[in-house]
C-alpha cells in the first residue's frame, strides 16, 4: 500500500472515530432523558396521566393500529388509524409540495424577472409571509369548512409564499452581466429563464423549498388541530380531549422525528449541494 | 478591405437611476472598424465607454444615429456581435466546455459537432485538461479565457470587448494580453477593445479612437505603426513605434483627465 | 475640443423631486398598482361575485368600519396589549433561560459536542404540536400559553448560543489567557462579546417561532388576544374580523421583525461581530 493511500486510510479512520464519538456522545442525553423516563414511572413521581409510561406509548401504535392488516396500511383502512393520520398529513405535504413548489417558483420567477416589478412585489411577499399559517386557519374554515381542504389550503398558503418570495429574490439577485452573455450568444427569454435565471435563483429556490417545508408543517399540525379532522395534529388533538396521553406523546414525537428525519437526510444536503456545486456566494438574506 | 462594424452620428441620453437627472453620455461619435482590424477605444474613466458598448451589443437601445455590422442596423443583440464582458459573465453552473459551447448549443448546432469545435477553442485558448472544471475552481484569468473563447466559438461577426483584463492582476494581464494578440492574429477577428489603460489600448490596436470625457465623442484616431504579428512585450516597450503612439495616446488621454481635476 | 467645465456636469435637472422619482422608478408605482389592483379586485369580489359577502368576503369598507367598531368599544387595543405582554414574557424567560443555557454548554466541546443533537430534536418538535401535552397539564390557562412560548423560544436560542460560542476561534481565549485572566474574565471579555452575533440571531429566530406560537396558543387554550379574536370571531361569523385580526398580525409581525429585531441583529453583528462566519 502506497503512502498515500495509507495517509488516506487513517484519515477516513480518523473522521470515523470522530463521527462514532459525536454519535455516542449525542446518544447520552437522550438515554438520560428515556432513563428519567422510566424512572418517573418507576417511581410514580408525575401520574401517568401526565407523563405516561414509556410502555404506554409504545403501546398506543398497537391500540391505534388493532385489526389492521400490512395492505390495509397501504389501502388506508379504517382500522389502520395510526398510519392513516400520518399518510394523511404527509399526503397533504406531498400535494402541497407538487402544487405550491412549481407555482412558486414559476410566479416567482415572473416578478422577479423585472426588477421595478419584483421590487413592488417584495413588501406584498413580505406581508404574505407575515400572515401566512396558522392566521389564516378561521378564514379558510370559512371558506372551505373545517376538514382536508382547510389543511391543504393552510400548507399551500405557507409553501407558496415562502417559495414564491426566495424565488423572487434569488432572480433579482442574479447579476444582470450572465443575462447580457446569454443574450449577445443570441439567446431568447426562453434561453434566459431556463439557463441564467432558474440556475442562478436555485440555491435561493431551495432555502425557500426548505423553510416552505418547515414553517408549512408546523403549520400544517396547527391547522389540523384546529380545522382538520385527519392527520396526526387531529390526532394529538383529539387524544388530548380524551385524556390518551400516550397517543399524544406519540404523535408529538413522531411529528418532531418526521421533521427531522426530512430536514438533515434530504432537505440540509440538498441546499449545502447546491451551494458548493457551484460555488455560490451571492444569497439573498 | 470591407468594413464590418460602421457607427454614424451615435449620441446617447439616459436618466440618471437614482436622481432621475439626465445624463448625455455620448456626442455625435463616427467611426469604422474594418474587416480584421484590431480597433482599441480609449478615454477617461466615465467617457461612456461602456455606453457605447452597450449600444454596440445592442443591450441599450439607442434612438439617435445608426450603428450598423456587416450591412445590418443593430436593434437588439444578437449572435453577430459576442462580447467579452469586463466581470466574469461565465455562468457558475456551467463547466468550462459548457461555458465555451454555449452559443453554439442555443444555435442548436449538435452535440458531437459541438463538442469538436469546443475542444478546438479550448486549445487555442489553453485550457486543455480543465473542460469539466467549474468557474469557481479556476483563477481569474482563466475565467477570462473561458469568457474569450466563449465569445469565439460563437463566431461573431465582430467581438466587442468591454475592458476584460481590468479586474486580474498585473502579471496574469500581460500574459492574457499577449494571448489576446496571438489569438485575434490566429482567428482573424474583427475587434473592438474598450480600455482605459493606453499601454494595452496600444499594444493590442491596429488603431486607437480616444474619447473625450463626458458626453463622450471622437477626439482623435492613433495608428499604430507595428505589425501586430511582431508584437511581444519585451520588444514592444523599446520600439519606438509602439512608445511614439503611446505616448501621443498617453497625451491625448492625459488632457482629458487634467479637465476632470480642474 | 474640450469644452466641459468640471464640476456642474452635464447632466441638467429635469426632475424637480430626484426622491420621488427614485421611489416611482424603484417600483413604488408598481406596489401602488398592486395595492389598488388587489383592493379594487377585493371590492370586487365582495360587491358583485360573492353570494354572501359578509360571511365569506366582507368588503375591505366593512373591515375597517369593523375596526372602528372595536376601537371605539376598546376591545381591540385590549386584545393587542394582551398578545403582546404573553410574547413578552414567554420571550423574554426564553431568552433569560436559553442564553446562560447556551453558553454554558458551549464552553466546553465535549459538552457541546453532547447537547448539540438533544437541542437539534427539540428543536424539531414545534411548541404548537406540545400544546395538547401542555394542556393535559395545566389546561387552557394562561401558564399553557406562556409555557409553549418560552418552549418556543428556548431551543432556537440554546441551540444558536452553543454554536455561536463554540465557533469563538481558540485564539481569543489563549490570548486572554497569556495576559493572566481568570475564568471570570475570559467569559465577560471574549465569550459573552463574541456570543452576541449568534444571541441576536437566535433570538431573532426564536422570538419569530415565538409569535407563531402565540397566535396557535390564543386559538387553542382560548387566551384573550389576537389570536382568540380571530377564533371566536369566526365561530359566531364575523368575518370582518377575522380579516381585521389577519391584517394586524401580519403588520405587528412585520413592525418587530423588520424594525425592531432584524436591525438590531444587524446591527449587534456589526459591532460585535468578531466571529467571521
Amino acid at each position: 500500500m502506497s503512502a498515500a493511500a495509507t495517509t488516506f486510510m487513517a484519515g477516513r479512520m480518523g473522521l470515523d472515530r470522530k463521527r462514532m464519538r459525536g454519535i455516542g456522545l449525542g446518544a447520552i442525553p437522550f438515554l438520560v432523558l428515556l432513563g428519567a423516563w422510566e424512572l418517573n414511572t418507576f417511581m410514580g413521581w408525575l401520574k401517568p396521566v401526565y407523563i405516561p409510561p414509556l410502555r404506554a406509548v409504545v403501546d398506543a401504535v398497537f391500540t391505534l393500529q388493532e385489526g389492521c392488516s400490512a395492505l390495509g396500511i397501504l389501502g388506508m383502512h379504517e382500522s389502520c388509524l395510526f398510519t392513516n393520520h400520518i399518510l394523511s398529513s404527509l399526503g397533504r405535504v406531498g400535494l402541497g409540495l407538487v402544487v405550491g413548489v412549481p407555482l412558486g417558483i414559476g410566479l416567482g420567477v415572473l416578478a422577479g424577472m423585472s426588477r421595478r416589478l419584483s421590487n413592488a412585489m417584495e413588501p406584498v411577499g413580505v406581508f404574505a409571509n407575515a400572515i401566512s399559517g396558522i392566521a389564516w386557519v378561521p378564514l379558510a374554515i370559512v371558506w372551505f369548512g373545517v376538514g382536508w381542504f382547510t389543511t391543504l389550503f393552510i400548507l399551500l398558503n405557507t409553501v407558496f409564499w415562502l417559495v414564491f418570495f426566495n424565488t423572487l429574490l434569488g432572480v433579482r439577485s442574479v447579476p444582470r452581466t450572465y443575462e447580457h452573455s446569454v443574450l449577445t450568444l443570441g439567446g431568447n427569454r426562453w434561453h434566459i429563464i431556463s439557463q441564467v435565471y432558474i440556475p442562478g435563483a436555485l440555491p435561493s429556490i431551495v432555502t425557500g423549498v426548505r423553510m416552505g417545508i418547515g414553517f408549512g408543517w408546523r403549520a400544517l399540525i396547527a391547522a389540523e388541530m384546529i380545522g382538520g379532522n385527519t392527520g396526526l395534529g387531529f390526532m394529538i388533538f383529539v387524544s388530548a380531549n380524551e385524556y390518551k396521553v400516550e397517543e399524544v406523546f406519540l404523535g408529538v414525537l413522531l411529528i418532531g422525528i418526521i421533521w427531522m428525519v426530512t430536514d438533515r437526510i434530504i432537505l440540509v444536503p440538498l441546499e449545502k449541494w447546491t451551494i458548493e456545486r457551484w460555488g455560490l456566494v451571492w444569497r439573498p438574506s | 478591405m470591407r468594413e464590418k462594424l460602421i457607427v454614424e452620428g451615435l449620441s446617447h441620453h439616459y436618466p440618471d437611476e437614482y436622481t432621475g437627472m439626465d445624463i448625455h453620455a455620448l456626442d455625435n461619435v463616427n467611426l469604422k472598424v474594418t474587416e480584421g482590424e484590431f480597433a482599441a477605444v480609449v478615454g477617461p474613466s466615465g467617457c461612456g465607454k461602456t455606453t457605447l458598448l452597450n449600444i454596440l451589443a445592442g443591450l441599450l437601445p439607442h434612438k439617435v444615429g445608426s450603428v450598423r455590422v456587416d450591412g445590418h442596423e443593430v436593434k437588439g443583440p444578437g449572435p453577430d456581435r459576442g462580447v467579452v464582458f469586463q466581470e466574469h459573465a461565465i455562468l457558475p453552473w456551467r463547466t468550462v466546455e459548457r461555458n465555451i459551447g454555449h452559443g453554439l448549443e442555443i444555435q442548436g448546432l449538435p452535440a458531437p459537432e459541438r463538442k469538436r469545435r469546443v475542444q478546438e477553442f479550448v486549445d487555442l485558448v489553453g485550457l486543455t485538461g480543465f473542460e469539466n472544471r467549474y468557474p469557481h475552481e479556476l483563477s481569474g484569468g482563466m475565467k477570462q479565457r473561458v469568457a474569450l473563447a466563449r465569445t469565439l466559438c460563437a463566431n461573431p461577426v465582430v467581438m466587442l470587448m468591454d475592458e476584460p483584463f481590468a479586474a486580474v492582476d498585473a502579471q496574469t494581464r500581460i500574459t492574457l494580453q499577449e494571448e489576446l494578440n496571438r489569438i485575434a492574429i490566429a482567428t482573424r477577428k474583427t475587434i473592438l477593445f474598450i480600455t482605459h489603460n493606453v499601454d494595452e489600448a496600444a499594444f493590442l490596436g491596429d488603431r486607437c479612437f480616444i474619447f473625450t470625457r463626458r458626453p463622450g465623442k471622437l477626439k482623435a484616431t492613433v495608428k499604430i505603426n507595428l505589425p501586430r504579428e511582431s508584437r511581444v512585450w519585451k520588444n514592444a516597450v523599446a520600439d519606438p513605434a509602439f512608445t511614439g503612439a503611446r505616448d501621443e495616446i498617453l497625451s491625448l488621454v492625459r488632457e482629458e483627465v487634467r479637465d476632470d481635476d480642474g | 475640443m474640450t469644452t466641459v467645465s468640471a464640476p456642474a456636469a452635464p447632466a441638467r435637472r429635469d426632475r424637480k423631486h430626484p426622491r420621488l422619482h427614485r421611489f416611482l422608478h424603484q417600483g413604488g408605482l408598481e406596489l401602488a398598482c398592486v395595492l389598488l389592483g388587489g383592493l379594487a379586485l377585493w371590492s370586487f369580489l365582495s360587491h358583485v361575485v360573492i353570494p354572501r359577502p359578509d360571511r365569506y368576503l366582507p368588503s375591505p369598507g366593512s373591515v375597517v368600519f369593523s375596526s372602528a367598531d372595536m376601537l371605539w368599544k376598546g376591545l381591540l387595543p385590549d386584545f393587542v396589549t394582551n398578545t403582546v405582554w404573553r410574547l413578552l414574557i414567554g420571550s423574554g424567560l426564553g431568552l433569560g433561560v436559553g442564553i446562560p443555557f447556551g453558553i454554558l454548554l458551549g464552553l466546553n466541546r465535549t459538552v457541546s459536542d453532547m447537547f448539540y443533537p438533544i437541542l437539534n430534536f427539540f428543536q424539531s418538535i414545534s411548541g404548537i404540536a406540545l400544546l395538547p401535552i401542555v394542556m393535559i397539564w395545566w389546561g387552557t390557562s394562561e401558564q399553557t400559553v406562556i409555557f409553549v412560548i418560552l418552549y418556543t423560544v428556548l431551543f432556537p436560542i440554546s441551540f444558536n448560543v452553543l454554536v455561536g460560542v463554540r465557533s469563538i476561534p481558540r485564539i481569543y481565549i489563549n490570548a486572554l489567557r497569556t495576559l493572566g485572566a481568570s475564568r471570570l474574565q475570559i467569559a465577560r471579555d471574549v465569550i459573552l462579546p463574541g456570543a452576541l452575533p449568534s444571541i441576536a440571531t437566535g433570538a431573532r429566530l426564536g422570538i419569530g417561532f415565538g409569535w407563531r406560537a402565540v397566535i396557535a396558543g390564543e386559538m387553542l387554550a382560548g387566551q384573550r388576544g389576537l389570536g382568540w379574536m380571530i377564533f371566536t370571531a369566526q365561530q359566531v361569523d364575523l368575518t370582518a374580523q377575522v380579516i381585521l385580526g389577519m391584517t394586524l398580525i401580519g403588520i405587528m409581525w412585520i413592525v418587530l421583525d423588520r424594525y425592531l429585531l432584524r436591525p438590531l441583529e444587524a446591527d449587534t453583528i456589526q459591532r460585535w461581530g468578531l466571529v467571521q462566519r
